[in-house]
């Protein structure tokens, strides 16, 4: 009984992350046609942020807090430097940012070497919950995940600046035309999904073992969430987050890690070539 | 595809080599060569297929550990031909890459994107599975296998072998520039810039694809087989992530368009690699992925596929 | 309010607009028409900025717009009500109306009455999705989007089109209300003669290009010659 609820809970935690994950990377593609392949290399650098932090002695939750600050300033630069020449060319910024995703990850090996970082959990100590206990951070982490998705999904379907992003995903020509500055939201767009990455990898932290190599694995189930919920609405994230990380947590703890990638690669192929838009439908309505 | 005279001088270039390098270089570039064909196989997919497959390397690394464990013996005691150990590993890539193409490009096909993501989740998740398969030596891989014997000949001295490697190359490029110039090409390109109007006229897009796709692989598998029997090593490393996406920087600097450009790509970066890794490290390959960026926005046909096309338009007016 | 002179814009190696002048005096409305393809949604695309010009230039509001961006012409008061309508299906009709304001950088983002009184049947369904809207009702909509913010001129291209006739003529009596009571100017683009005739003060005829003849909305009342000239094949 126990053990299902840790399980339970664990794969919640899995499904929160990855969820904000491939929200940051789903808004960048459906604002303009952009396929991130850094995203994974910004959620490693926000983690990387409160390593530093933790070594120059600063609090946690400042390094925390600096996370989506430094690297909402790095997505800017990126979005000047790189992204808005290749709006919409889709495959071409699959290739841009790997090349950028290169450039991240190296940057941080010739700065702190390619081995693994650990930071300390800042809140130690269990809960009890019923009769078995469960660590108060990964609690608070849960809570905060579902703070900013729930913050994201407010952000992107209730208020006017998701309304105008949503109009400029829809038909950008006509959003321009009404005098929505299409420049402003596309570069907007992408901080604010830089920072999220950003943030996510700075409360993941304490929990995993932080090296330059770890946003690839953050990367890939996030684009399978992506592929199978669908990228044509919010909710196909979440739905396809759920699914993949449901999945490839349970079946990690019931087979063995490796098998478990592969089912769950299995599967989200299978899902895909069933319903090729994924289970939520694709962009704009494809 | 690239002027034949520049091909021509390409390899003349390379056969020249072995008279003025010392051997250890010679050695060197054989790898390098077989890197190249490799090179030339995502080429023909991706650049002129227009399948962007991230997970080249499962043909090239697939081929190596075949050959490998063909010619020790371990599929049949007396089965340790290098010949054979060659066309089970092409057949065997071939059979798999039908397979797989089958499931990626049957009916309303994985294109542009999602294929991209999904052999990368493919190349991704197959390095972990290999890494962990003991028969195949984990992570240490599988070491001690033998040269190519070809005709009688054991081919581990340094020039043969060069000039074995070098022979096949050139035997390939010129079969994939022929095929690149037949019909079947130029349906290929028709379907990789316009696939819906291939098919309204009347083209089996599928078919032309999923050919394409199996002829890329045999020709990754083939310098991948190669390759184990000059290292004399079978790693993880070959069928893995990182190969995968270094040979998709070769080509993408190079030009994915043109198979030479890929070719000598794959060379160049891997001397320069070669040599300059003592010196500069990490510096090199954070190098190289900001030269990848900067060629997908200003010079996305590739670095070295625009100079060389430029001789292709020179030729041409000269001749009018 | 409009003059564009000796434009030449277009898609790439294919030029559309081949020395095109014309000039749109203020509070006139004018239609242009002329067959498909010469060339007449390219012009209202490039005046807007959503195509690259090629050489001329187009003077609005006495500012010149060659080379701004889109967003930027449509704060200047050029409103833009596009071929197909272009509403956001998916969005309700309020919200529709509201992205007319949300672009143009004031305080005041409340919607005028006025665009209420003109187009009741928005009111009546605020909060529908307009998608489920019929044609002659998005075409209603996509013009009072582009009238919230205020702008001093209208770029209309073929707003009747695909609309019952009926609704054709509510439509056209709507536009010349609104044009007499805010001296909106408006460039009109249509095939439709029965709308030209409603509301258009001038008609300028185009081909391949070019603006070929220019006759004050009477002519073409009288002389249907005229018309088999320049709109038949």
């Amino acid at each position: 009984m126990t053990d299902i609820a840790i399980l339970i809970l664990n794969t919640t935690s899995y499904i929160l992350i990855l969820v904000l994950v491939a929200l940051g990377l789903v808004v960048v593609f459906g604002m303009m046609g952009v396929i991130n392949m850094a995203h994974g290399e910004l959620f490693m650098l926000g983690a990387y942020t409160v390593v530093v932090a933790g070594q120059m002695g600063l609090p946690f939750w400042l390094g925390a807090l600096l996370a989506p600050l430094f690297v909402g300033a790095v997505g800017l630069l990126i979005e000047w430097m790189l992204i808005r020449h290749i709006y919409r060319r889709t495959l071409d910024t699959i290739l841009a940012t790997w090349g950028l995703s290169i450039v991240l990850k190296q940057a941080v090996v010739l700065f702190y070497g390619p081995s693994s970082q650990s930071v300390t959990v800042p809140i130690a100590g269990a809960v009890a919950i019923g009769d078995f206990s469960y660590p108060i951070y990964r609690l608070l982490l849960m809570t905060m995940a579902v703070m900013l998705i729930a913050g994201m999904l407010w952000l992107f379907l209730r208020s006017d600046f998701g309304l105008k992003a949503r109009a400029v995903m829809a038909r950008p020509d006509t959003a321009a035309c009404l005098g929505i500055d299409t420049r402003a939201m596309y570069r907007r767009t992408f901080v604010i999904g830089a920072a999220l990455a950003g943030f996510a990898g700075a409360i993941v932290a304490p929990l995993i073992s932080v090296d330059p190599s770890m946003g690839l694995g953050y990367l890939i189930p996030g684009f399978i969430s992506i592929m199978v919920g669908g990228a044509g609405a919010l909710s196909g994230v979440l739905l396809g987050g759920g699914l993949v990380g449901a999945t490839n947590n349970l079946l990690t703890v019931w087979l063995s890690p490796v098998l478990a990638q592969i089912a769950v690669f299995l599967l989200a192929i299978i899902i895909i070539r069933l319903r090729p838009s994924g289970l939520m439908g694709g962009r704009h309505g494809t | 595809m690239a002027p034949r005279p520049l091909a021509a001088l390409t390899f003349v270039i390379l056969l020249l080599v072995p008279l003025i390098a010392q051997d250890y270089w010679v050695d060197q570039l054989t790898r390098y060569v077989l890197f190249g064909l490799f090179a030339m196989s995502l080429s023909l997919v991706w650049g002129r297929g227009g399948m962007l497959c991230f997970g080249q390397a499962m043909f090239f690394g697939g081929g190596g550990y075949i050959m490998a464990t063909v010619t020790l013996g371990m599929w049949g005691e007396g089965l340790t031909d290098s010949l054979l150990g060659l066309m089970i590993a092409l057949i065997c890539a071939a059979a798999f890459a039908a397979l797989l193409g089958y499931f990626l490009f049957w009916g309303k096909g994985l294109s542009g994107a999602y294929l991209a993501v999904v052999t990368l989740a493919i190349a991704y998740v197959l390095e972990q599975a290999v890494k962990s398969w003991y028969a195949l030596g984990g992570d240490n891989g599988i070491s001690g296998v033998p040269p190519i014997t070809f005709a009688g000949f054991e081919f581990w001295q340094t020039s043969p072998r060069y000039y074995l490697i070098l022979g096949v190359c050139i035997v390939v490029y010129a079969l994939l520039d022929r095929l690149v110039r037949s019909p079947f090409g130029v349906m290929l390109t028709g379907v990789r810039t316009n696939p819906d109007r291939a098919m309204y006229l009347g083209f089996n897009v599928f078919t032309i694809r999923v050919t394409a796709f199996v002829i890329g692989a045999v020709i990754a598998a083939l310098s991948g087989a190669l390759f184990v029997a000059v290292d004399e090593f079978a790693s993880p490393t070959l069928i893995g992530f990182a190969l995968s996406t270094e040979v998709l920087i070769w080509v993408a600097l190079g030009g994915r368009e043109m198979p030479l450009a890929a070719f000598v790509a794959a060379i160049l970066i891997r001397i320069v690699e070669t040599y300059l890794s003592e010196l500069f490290g990490a510096y090199w390959i954070l190098a190289l992925g900001g030269l990848l960026m900067v060629s997908v926005v200003m010079l996305p046909k590739g670095l070295l596929a625009t100079p060389f096309a430029l001789f292709q338009s020179r030729r041409k007016l000269n001749q009018q | 309010m409009l003059a564009i002179n000796h434009l030449h814009a277009g898609y790439g190696n294919s030029q559309v607009l081949n020395d095109f002048s014309i000039t749109v005096p203020a509070g006139e409305v004018l239609a242009l028409m002329g067959r498909n393809g010469m060339g007449k949604t390219t012009l209202l695309k490039a005046t807007m900025g959503l195509l690259p010009i090629a050489a001329g230039e187009i003077r609005f509001d006495d500012h010149s717009i060659v080379g701004r961006a889109s967003h930027d012409i449509a704060r200047l008061g050029l409103g833009y009500v596009p071929q197909g309508r272009e509403i956001f299906d998916d969005f309700t009709v309020l919200e529709n109306l509201r992205l007319g304001l949300m672009g143009h950088a004031s305080n005041n983002q409340t919607l005028p009455e006025q665009i209420f009184s003109w187009f009741p049947v928005l009111r009546d369904r605020a909060d529908q999705r307009a998608g489920s809207f019929s044609g002659g009702q998005q075409q209603m909509l996509a013009i009072a989007r582009a009238l919230v913010s205020g702008p001093k001129m209208l770029l209309l291209d073929e707003p009747t089109e695909g609309i019952q006739p009926s609704l054709v003529h509510d439509i056209g009596l709507r536009l010349r209300e609104i044009a007499r009571d805010t001296g909106l100017t408006i460039l009109l683009v249509e095939q439709n003669v029965d709308i030209v005739r409603t509301i258009a003060d001038q008609v300028i005829f185009m081909e391949n290009g070019k603006a070929v003849e220019q006759v004050p909305v009477g002519a073409i009342r009288q002389d249907d010659d005229l018309l088999a000239r320049h709109l038949t094949l």
